[in-house]
């Protein structure tokens, strides 16, 4: 039998093998590790929660069909667990699913559809909809997610979002709250439409909050994002090269346009602190050169790009496009992460996400320590940390941010 | 309501919003130094006490960091926390008449706008002499003027600043180039400034000033006495400040026919004469008449707040219609700054200072009256006049009782001139509201304002040296 090459003893390569090829568990295991089954609206992040080693989360497909060829198998011992890769194993933690997945609103909707908690975050989409699929423009790559796929969609009041929010908080799984919003076509971005959420959130929690929306028509936009409360913006690019932008992307190319994005992510850098605005680029769309040009351009003006990995879904335009090898992948994080150290952007805030290999995480691929930068990021997640990240982001958003009535 | 973002470096932006903090600590330092000083000889430990807060004030008047009311308030607080003056004294100055006269003043003038009848014969006088351009900018002038003469200037300013605007854009004036419309626009300004200073009406800085006097001195001065004395300074400056604004802007158009128009569609829009209008104009005249002829009997501002509940009894107004021309801010500011006054001259302190900084190198009373228009007049162009009057006024009542002058001319020498203020738009809100409608800059303002001030300095100290002795007034 061949000996399949495994990654146990490094979490970055771990991580990413464990996101490609996903992990094999019996039924007993995960009884015994308390996890329900995954949340049943967005398959696409079904998955474990798994805490490697340096504390890595990640994320790890285990109901797919493609994980009965894993290397990798989940396996419990005197009640702890390990992954296990042909003969040998490593110590990790499984992460039992948030507690508020079983709860209600008072209106009747089940938390789970609402928030869906990836490491310390917690993500929301108050507004299901996606209107570059009501245009057939949407992205090739995307199946659409059940929660955001066309049509009039569904809108979750503010009061919903807010119980979902405080569940997940007192669970400890808001340290910052992911807003996001599919397109629509307004000038704002979609910012206008999130800014109750943003307020009523910092009204009455403090916790940091993080916007995912499209980049506005113009920079004013920007400017009130930051003013009404977000503290971190991601305008996610997806693809760096032109031409596979306008092919992949068509609705974001025709609606926005890669110039857009490109200028919005410039003058976001300028106005939200360093390390807060992001952008994803999807490896293993567009060749490596390109993503790593598009790590450069990023890097260089200061925004974080952050590299999920492509992952054919069921019903995408590309659901026949083949997956990379995590030995394709791996020089491209340690890439990003010499990228982002060089241009000496902070690596604090993009962290524990269990989806994505955070920039901080490419330091296992070039063998750097990078005690510094993983003291901070400790520091933060600390709960000193976190009121002083909080503390901080109110002070400053308190002496950048000028309100002109004259209006 | 439009966000701006601070790109500024943020060490940059915390030193610059540490200015605050540090000034308000650096204001306490001084007040604890003062306070702290061993008394000079000749001052009463309460005297000192009253001049670390009067610097205090003069500190937080002229900078404007803190609202002028909320530093009276202060001042008010902290006289009795000092021992300057005792709670009960204290807070019964708040209760001066001036306060109650201004109160009144402002439900009148209230009830006079909201009624429309202002505007009317804002309009009706407009039209009647406003055939040329010459003759429209001398109605507007002389209008603005003789409004303010019974009512607040800045309200005169704010009822016909419309108006003009209007005539400007029906005239096709270019903003910031047509000599008319600057002269149209300093017209509305400076005649609201000059018929300010003829009667108590015109601004609550002069009931201020004699509210101070009397609680300082016991001195009076009345409504009709006070006209008297000012009214050659008023006419005077009408006929130069019309010269002054035909020569500085001389007029670039020839005929006005369009505002015609603007006139006569606002006077269609207002309707005819209604009951309100007459009868708010009836109580106006009556209560003018009786601050004439019985305001040093019955009291001017027992007089106006009887008018006010004349105005209520016969429902020409309700409270809610009169609540926005209420200036409570004014009120509360005028009353810290009666109860400082009255501290200061009560302690000793106001003739100490007089003593220590002009006694020994003026022996003239005209002399006097000179230095502190001067001072006055300079003052007023960079801060609030009121503030200029609490300011000034105690240590001008102090100077007064050296050389033996009666108090009274050293109010006048500061009431009247802290009402001159031409230059400058932050000087008088008459002069913002002209600035701000987009015709004339600041510089127009500052480059025709300051010949305005020196011959309003110079006309105010000949009234003083020729009219006033004509009247019976001794130095």
């Amino acid at each position: 039998m061949k000996k399949t090459k495994t990654y146990l003893h490094n979490p970055g390569y771990l991580k990413v093998e464990l996101m490609l090829k996903g992990i094999r568990v019996d039924g007993k295991v995960l009884k015994k590790a308390n996890l329900d089954k995954c949340r049943d609206v967005a398959n696409i992040t079904c998955g474990l929660d798994i805490i490697l080693p340096h504390n890595t989360w990640v994320t790890v497909p285990y109901a797919d069909d493609f994980v009965n060829d894993s290397p990798y198998e989940l396996i419990e011992s005197e009640g702890k667990f390990f992954v296990r890769g042909g003969t040998e194993s490593v110590n990790v933690s499984v992460v039992p699913t948030p507690k508020f997945y079983r709860l209600k609103t008072t209106t009747g909707i089940s938390l789970s559809k609402i928030g869906i908690v990836h490491g310390g975050h917690v993500a929301i989409t108050p507004a299901t909809q996606c209107d570059f699929f009501n245009k057939e423009i949407e992205c090739r790559y995307c199946a659409g997610n059940p929660d955001i796929k066309g049509g009039k969609g569904k809108t979750y009041s503010v009061e919903d979002v807010l119980e979902t929010v405080e569940a997940a908080y007192k669970e400890g799984k808001a340290e910052i709250v992911y807003l996001s919003i599919g397109f629509s076509e307004t000038p704002d971005g979609g910012i206008e439409f999130l800014k109750p959420y943003i307020k009523a959130i910092k009204k009455h929690f403090n916790t940091l909050i993080a916007v995912e929306a499209l980049p506005p028509k113009e920079n004013k936009w920007i400017d009130e994002t930051y003013a009404v409360g977000a503290d971190s913006v991601l305008y996610n690019l997806e693809i760096f090269d032109s031409k596979l932008f306008k092919d992949i992307c068509p609705g974001r190319a025709a609606l926005i346009g890669r110039e857009r994005y490109l200028n919005a992510l410039q003058y976001a850098a300028t106005i939200f602190p360093n390390g807060t605005v992001a952008s994803h680029l999807i490896v293993g769309l567009e060749p490596i050169e390109s993503t790593v040009a598009g790590i450069d351009f990023l890097a260089g003006i200061g925004v974080v790009p952050i590299l999920p990995l492509y992952k054919p879904s069921a019903g995408a335009k590309l659901s026949e496009c083949k997956m990379p090898s995590t030995e394709v992948i791996a020089p491209v994080y340690g890439y990003l992460y010499r990228a982002v150290t060089t241009n000496k952007i902070n690596t604090s805030w993009v962290r524990d996400i269990s989806v994505v290999t955070t920039p901080l995480e490419g330091r296992f691929f070039v063998d750097d320590n990078a005690r510094m930068q993983t003291f901070i990021q400790n520091f933060y997640k600390s709960k000193l940390g976190l009121k002083t990240a909080w503390s901080l982001a109110t002070l400053r958003r308190k002496l950048r941010v000028k309100l002109d009535h004259s209006d | 309501m439009k966000v701006q973002i601070d790109k500024r470096h943020i060490w940059l932006i915390i030193i610059l919003k540490s200015f605050r903090p540090v000034f308000f600590l650096a204001v306490g330092l001084i007040f604890f130094y003062l306070i702290n000083l061993p008394t000079p000889d000749g001052l009463t430990i309460q005297g000192q006490r009253a001049i670390a807060l009067f610097v205090v004030c003069l500190i937080l008047w002229v900078t404007g960091l803190l609202p002028l009311a909320i530093t009276s308030l202060l001042a008010i607080v902290t006289v009795p926390l000092l021992g300057i003056l005792d709670k009960k004294e204290t807070y019964a100055l708040f209760g001066n008449e001036a306060v109650f006269f201004i109160l009144g003043a402002f439900i009148l003038a209230g009830a006079a706008m909201h009624s429309g009848l202002s505007s009317r014969i804002a309009l009706a006088i407009m039209n009647r002499f406003g055939n040329t351009p010459a003759g429209l900018l001398f109605s507007i002038f002389f209008l603005a003027a003789v409004l303010s003469f019974f009512m607040s200037e800045h309200a005169v300013a704010a009822m016909l600043f419309p108006i003009v605007l209007e005539i400007a854009k029906g005239l096709n004036l270019r903003p910031g180039k047509s000599n008319y419309a600057k002269s149209l626009f300093l017209a509305l300004a400076w005649g609201c400034i000059i018929g300010g200073i003829a009667t108590f009406l015109g601004g609550a800085r002069v009931p201020l000033a004699v509210g101070m006097l009397k609680e300082a001195t016991g001195i009076n001065i009345d409504f009709f006495e006070y006209t008297v004395m000012v009214f050659p300074t008023v006419l005077i400056m009408l006929l130069i400040g019309y010269f002054w604004l035909t020569r500085f802007f001389p007029s670039d158009i020839e005929d006005i026919h369009l505002a015609k128009a603007v006139f006569e569609r606002r006077m269609k829009e207002i309707g005819k004469t209604g009951y309100m209008e007459y009868a708010v104009g009836i109580v106006m005249i009556i209560t003018i008449l009786f601050w004439l002829l019985f305001g040093k009997s019955l009291g001017i501002a027992n007089i106006a707040i009887v008018s006010v509940v004349a105005l209520f009894i016969l429902k020409l107004v309700r409270w809610k219609d009169i609540e926005e021309y209420v200036n409570w801010g004014i009120i509360l500011m005028y009353g810290g700054a009666i109860t400082l006054g009255a501290s200061m001259e009560k302690s000793g302190a106001a003739v100490w200072i007089a003593n220590a900084i002009i006694g020994d190198w003026t022996n003239s009373p005209l002399l006097v009256i000179a230095i502190f228009s001067l001072l006055t007049i300079l003052l007023t162009e960079g801060m609030s006049n009121a503030a200029v009057i609490a300011i000034l006024l105690p240590v001008g009542i102090g100077m007064a009782s050296q050389f033996n002058m009666e108090p009274k001319l050293i109010t006048y020498a500061i009431a009247v001139p802290a009402g001159l203020a031409f230059c400058f738009p932050m000087s008088t809100p008459a002069n913002a509201i002209a600035v701000s409608s987009g015709y004339i800059t600041t510089k127009d303002m500052a480059k025709a304002g300051i010949g305005m001030m020196v011959l309003a300095w110079i006309v105010f100290n000949m009234t003083a040296r020729f009219y006033w002795p004509m009247i019976g007034v001794k130095f």
